[in-house]
């Protein structure tokens, strides 16, 4: 557990933390104010997200207190840089572009692009395309052909 | 026990069907087991969506498999190349790793595998003996037991998991708010549903599993991208003959510690294995030997986390409560093939629970093969270089994700759940609560509003129930003593996220 206090007073990633999960609670007992909290039938749908919620505002202030004086979890301690960072968020953009392309191209092209975003962090684009192409085509194979499951298709039919 | 039961279980799992897809699942589990990056939580939500055509005693059978098979799979990781594949199995770093690097790696994997094998077969009989007397006990409860039940498990959850009460709350409160998007399960009304159909059923267990284990394990492994490290010779299985009656003993304690501690509700299968570890070492008459290769060290801990997992169980046949994210997980799964677990299910199924209760010997069984002769096999797959593994990972996940309603909506909410699992975990936020309260949510509300209209509006009148006055008061108990144990710095000592 890191106790260390942090130096930059916008480097405190649990602070952060803190704040998005405030807003995020408060707007949840904002939206819950809009659902009826006791009916004729009795407790109404907005009794129990009013509460939970409420006890979320109380929680979330109560990490943030902690986190600026007890616990500081320093940004740049625990997120990666270089070339680590740019490994992690190949991940997130690999998935991206496979969402945004897997209806037009179908899925062997959406699948082959996102592994090969992956391994070409690891190996040569030589080495990464046939297998990402092989993987995809066979996933497609199994999932398609095998399970009968329907995956999106290009107007070749895969 | 129920010998007529356990009988019929075992017509119904040795069918040839049943016994294929209980193979499937221990090797699936042995599989994701021994792969870092993959636990047996991701696996079991990937393969749910591929047991919709299959009867549910097949269905829940394989993902039975895959929850004990990875117990197995994790040891031989952390044994030849020092890295566990699941939580449970870091504790076995400690002296497994020493013995492979001594050229007794075999010898580790072998009482790891015995240990197991009667750690496991032990618990589920234990599971077996217990589950139905709970399960008729249980049948008294109303709505007000019920709440107390589930306020019971969350503070378990909260008090247990993590190293801070306050991170646990918050996962936990994260989840039972994000189990309130879609249909009031009381009055049908919509909440937090902003008009998008996509949300009118809620979030997707299957879908947030996968986001929370899956892809946050993958963000984080492509964080340290770097080859395997070269798996360390088998060699031998036989350990020495006066290792033998230290191991027996560490075995047996294990059994015992893993089961008692599998029937608390919000504990994981690593804290049996830290304890035995513990226990081993302060009963050894040379504790020296310990973290330089001590075969009770990793016979010990490898034996209480499987015999953790039947025990484990008994709260969700019995009561419909999960102890773990994985048998969050298998809920979910009993909910969609049409079942609901809890006191009824040995009345009202009782095939199907002694059917999955018979198909668990069977899986032990191919477990102890699968671990002894064929150790070796497992070696050749935990050397499989992670940037080769990753992106394969991934895009069966997406496809997992993708299948759980034919749509790019779960894969971009599988995402968004694998972004917030990734800063839980950098922010030491344990990821088990969320996925917990989140199952138990909607019990949890409907049991709250009953008890509500049951007593008038008057929720105090829960004190005049014994059963409830008893739960609350351990529940209030357990929450003070963590708090006495967080001010006093102790909790780091059982601190760390735990998925299976």
């Amino acid at each position: 557990m890191d106790k260390r206090k942090g130096k930059g007073r916008f480097g405190n990633a649990g602070v952060w933390a803190g704040i998005v999960l405030l807003i995020y609670a408060s707007f949840m007992f904002w939206q819950s104010l809009s659902l009826g909290y006791y009916t004729q039938f009795g407790p109404g749908p907005g009794m129990f997200p009013r509460w939970l919620s409420g006890i979320l505002i109380v929680i979330s202030l109560l990490y943030l207190w902690q986190s600026a004086r007890k616990f500081v979890f320093r940004a740049a301690d625990i997120f990666p840089k270089g070339k680590d960072l740019w490994n992690m968020l190949s991940v997130f953009v690999s998935v991206l572009m496979f969402m945004l392309i897997v209806n037009l191209t179908g899925f062997v092209i959406a699948g082959t692009v996102m592994m090969f975003i992956l391994l070409s962090r690891g190996y040569k684009w030589f080495m990464a395309l046939p297998i990402a192409l092989v993987t995809s085509v066979l996933l497609f194979l199994l999932f398609d052909k095998v399970f009968s499951i329907p995956l999106p298709v290009n107007t070749f039919g895969w | 026990m129920d010998f007529g039961g356990l009988l019929a279980g075992f017509a119904e799992a040795l069918t040839w069907w049943n016994l294929l897809y209980c193979l499937i699942g221990v090797t699936v589990g042995m599989f994701v087991g021994v792969l870092p990056g993959l636990g047996p939580t991701t696996a079991t939500a990937l393969l749910i969506p591929m047991t919709f055509g299959l009867d549910p005693i097949s269905a829940i059978i394989m993902l039975c498999g895959i929850y004990y098979g990875g117990m197995y799979g994790g040891t031989i990781t952390s044994v030849l190349i020092n890295t566990p594949g699941e939580a449970a199995s870091a504790i076995t770093c400690m002296d497994g790793y020493p013995l492979a690097k001594q050229g007794r790696a075999g010898v580790a994997l072998s009482v790891a595998a015995v240990g197991s094998f009667i750690g496991g077969t032990i618990s589920i009989l234990g599971l077996a003996l217990i589950a139905p007397a709970l399960a008729e006990f249980a049948l008294r409860f109303g709505p007000p037991e019920f709440f107390a039940l589930m306020i019971f498990g969350l503070v378990m959850v909260i008090g247990l998991m993590g190293s801070s009460i306050i991170r646990g709350l918050i996962s936990a409160f994260l989840g039972l708010t994000l189990a309130l998007v879609g249909m009031d399960p009381v009055s049908g009304a919509m909440r937090f549903t902003f008009g998008e159909p996509f949300l009118v059923n809620g979030f997707d267990i299957v879908t947030i599993a996968m986001g929370l284990f899956g892809i946050s394990e993958l963000l984080i492994g492509m964080e340290n991208l770097r080859n395997a490290e070269k798996p360390a010779e088998v060699g031998g299985l036989m350990p020495k003959k006066e290792e033998l009656m230290p191991t027996a003993k560490s075995i047996g304690r294990g059994t015992v510690l893993g089961f008692l501690t599998g029937l608390i509700p919000g504990t994981s299968s690593t804290i049996p294995a830290l304890l035995s570890y513990s226990l081993e070492q302060r009963l050894s008459k040379n504790p020296s030997r310990f973290g330089k290769g001590a075969v009770e060290g990793v016979a010990g801990p490898e034996t209480a986390n499987n015999s953790y997992v039947g025990a484990a169980l008994v709260p969700l046949f019995t009561l419909g409560i999960p102890s773990s994210p994985t048998i969050a997980i298998l809920l979910g799964a009993f909910i969609m093939h049409g079942l609901t677990p809890g006191p009824a299910l040995f009345q009202n199924n009782p095939v199907f629970v002694w059917g999955i209760i018979a198909s668990m010997f069977i899986g032990n069984v191919f477990l102890l093969i699968m671990n002894l002769p064929m150790a070796r096999m497992w070696a050749k797959v935990a050397a499989i270089p992670p940037k080769l593994l990753y992106p394969m990972i991934l895009i069966v996940t997406v496809l997992g994700a993708y299948t759980v309603s034919n749509s790019l909506w779960d894969v971009g909410v599988m995402l968004a759940f694998g972004v917030l699992g990734y800063f839980m975990k950098k922010l030491d936020i344990p990821l088990a609560p969320i996925l917990l309260t989140f199952v138990l949510c909607q019990l949890m509300e409907s049991s709250l509003m009953q008890s509500i209209k049951l007593f008038e509006g008057n929720l105090l009148n829960i004190f005049q129930r014994p059963i409830s006055v008893i739960m609350l008061a351990i529940s209030f108990l357990v929450l003070l003593f963590s708090v006495i144990a967080e001010v006093k710095n102790k909790k780091s000592k059982l601190a760390g996220d735990m998925e299976a």
